[in-house]
């Protein structure tokens, strides 16, 4: 969605700012207790303590911490199980948001040169699947992927699979854990993870390219064609400059969305490779039953998370100025 | 040569999109309990099960119903004012309130979850329904946020003036120009708000405490018992629900726009 600036209205000048004050803090108190104090809840108990069989208590301790970072048992032992979670989370996500990018830009290009009607049909569609809940996605591509039925079988009845073995492919494949000795096998795996992911932002990746690539002037285009370029220098030297930082915007948005996904990483993601979304789950609310825990994990995802949504508004500032 | 292409390209995406729907679209009409693909003995017996037979489903529907409409309504409601405020006045104070109730839509949900499951344990409400709709609300508020804000930028502003010069006090001008010029974009952010509170299920997971199930709060707890095509009747009649609402939006409103197209250009 675009960005919403204010242009300061004169009616500021017809109605007095005192006007009814209370209702401004009134608004101002919902939203902080409903937007605010749950992320400042994570927080604050993120240095709480956890009591055995009695759930947690208020502390202000980094023990939390310390177990994210280097184990609780440090100083003698180091455990980077934690650390490597966030290493999956990031991992998955940069390939998703990078790959859903790529593939969306040509696909809005493409669309912002239809007609308006043309562009509504399409918009619906991309919106509807946009909305499509993540259990509902996993469910689809859980069926394709799944071993009797979808893309193996269709490997097999294809006689694709035949073919691979043939080839010598079969055993490249199985060296990255895409085939059992008999079949292709897509579940679980790295490759599932990061298919379902990018599914999942692809239409996302749509919407946010729409606004920059529909603005494109035209006649730029145009004027570089009349003058000899052929498409793909019209394309570099003209569309990319342009629509460079809403790119990276893009991406860097899907990135974070794609921090927090929880059913793919569990349905796809092999058990050695499970994210700090997931760990997050289980302490608060799965079998460790670690609040505090949890919450730090949740306040590492956060940092990460706003962290790199800062950045992407500081490129759409800038792709806003020029 | 090259607009063939661009055809192409965009067909295929097209069918990526829609692969995983038409394959829960086709593993909804099974006769048996499993989820094959392509169906067996195709028949409509799932419908029936999902919408009228089995009590859980019926349930978990109503849920998600109450708390789509509720949680929305509540989010048109709790944007206005701050919309409005944001266009009117323009202050630096607005602007703050603006981003700070965008923040649950921008940050990852799971984190939010938690802190609302924290949040409504210290109130004693967690598993209450109630609970569900202001939680979706908080969530959602950032979509008639946006879509209002767009609407109140359309206005023209020699309505403003001409209302003013003629006499009009705020309250009129708001009733007469601004309520009708910016209802079609309340009204979309009411969907847009709508179908992701469907749909939404993560937040939910943490506010419901498992008191009470929406539909994809259901499925997501059946996750690790496996599928059956009861599941996927839900998911059709979801995405026909998001279908219809955006064509509805697409009907009466302007898509393009709202999305952020160049206005100038038809």
């Amino acid at each position: 969605m675009t960005a919403v600036d204010s242009p300061k209205a004169n009616l500021s000048a017809e109605t007095p700012p005192t006007r009814r004050p209370w209702g401004t803090w009134a608004l101002a108190l919902v939203i902080g207790f409903l937007c605010v104090t749950p992320f400042i809840l994570v927080i604050v108990i993120s240095f709480g303590q956890k009591i055995d069989g009695a759930g947690w208590a208020w502390d202000f301790t980094f023990a939390n911490y310390q177990r994210f970072f280097i184990g609780a048992l440090w100083p003698e032992e180091v455990t980077l199980l934690h650390l490597q979670r966030l290493y999956y989370a990031l991992y998955y996500a940069v390939i998703a948001s990078v790959l859903a990018v790529l593939t969306a830009f040509p696909f809005t290009y493409l669309l912002t040169r239809q007609s308006r009607r043309a562009q509504s049909i399409w918009l619906v569609f991309i919106l509807a699947s946009l909305s499509l809940s993540e259990v509902f996605i996993v469910m689809g591509w859980d069926v394709l992927l799944s071993n009797r039925s979808g893309l193996p079988m269709l490997f097999e009845v294809s006689g694709a699979t035949d073919w691979l073995k043939e080839t010598g492919w079969f055993e490249v494949l199985r060296e990255w854990g895409l085939a059992n000795p008999r079949n292709v096998k897509f579940k679980t795996s790295e490759f599932a993870t990061v298919l379902t992911m990018s599914y999942l932002v692809w239409p996302y990746a749509v919407i946010l390219l729409y606004p920059a690539l529909s603005r494109l002037d035209p006649s730029l285009t145009e004027a570089a064609r009349t003058m000899g370029a052929g498409p793909a220098r019209v394309m570099s030297s003209v569309i990319l400059p342009t629509v460079k930082l809403p790119l990276i915007g893009a991406v860097l948005l899907l990135f974070v969305f794609l921090l927090g996904s929880y059913v793919t990483v569990v349905v796809f993601a092999e058990p050695a490779k499970q994210t700090t979304a997931v760990a997050v789950y289980e302490s608060v609310r799965g079998s460790t039953l670690d609040a505090p825990f949890g919450a730090a994990q949740a306040v590492i995802l956060l940092v990460t998370a706003a962290a790199f949504l800062a950045l992407a508004q500081y490129l759409t500032k800038r792709s806003e100025i020029r | 040569m090259g607009r063939t292409f661009g055809h192409i390209f965009m067909a295929l995406s097209g069918l990526v999109l829609a692969l995983p729907i038409i394959v829960v679209a086709g593993a909804s009409l099974n006769g048996g309990r499993t989820m094959l693909f392509p169906p067996e003995d195709p028949n409509f017996a799932r419908f029936v099960e999902f919408f009228v037979t089995e009590t859980i489903w019926v349930q978990a529907l109503q849920n998600s119903i109450i708390v789509a409409f509720g949680a929305s309504t509540l989010a048109v409601l709790l944007a206005w004012p701050l919309a409005y405020i944001l266009w009117a006045r323009g202050s630096k104070a607005s602007k703050v309130l603006a981003g700070l109730g965008s923040l649950p839509f921008a940050l990852p949900p799971i984190v939010f979850g938690v802190g609302l499951g924290f949040l409504w344990a210290f109130t004693g409400n967690l598993g209450a329904l109630w609970v569900g709709i202001v939680s979706h609300a908080a969530l959602f508020l950032a979509l008639p946020l946006v879509t209002i804000s767009i609407g109140l930028q359309s206005i023209d502003r020699a309505h403003l003036d001409a209302a003013a010069t003629m006499g009009a006090t705020e309250a009129v001008t708001f009733r007469t120009v601004i309520l009708p010029q910016t209802l079609p974009y309340s009204i979309s952010g009411f969907f847009f708000a709508l179908v992701l509170s469907f749909n939404e299920f993560i937040v939910m997971f943490f506010v419901s405490a498992s008191a009470y199930a929406t539909v994809t709060l259901q499925i997501f707890n059946s996750l690790r018992n496996g599928y059956t095509p009861t599941m996927a009747v839900a998911a059709v009649a979801f995405i026909v629900v998001s279908l219809a609402v955006f064509s509805a939006v697409a009907r009466w409103g302007d898509l393009p726009r709202l999305m952020g197209a160049d206005q100038s250009r038809n």
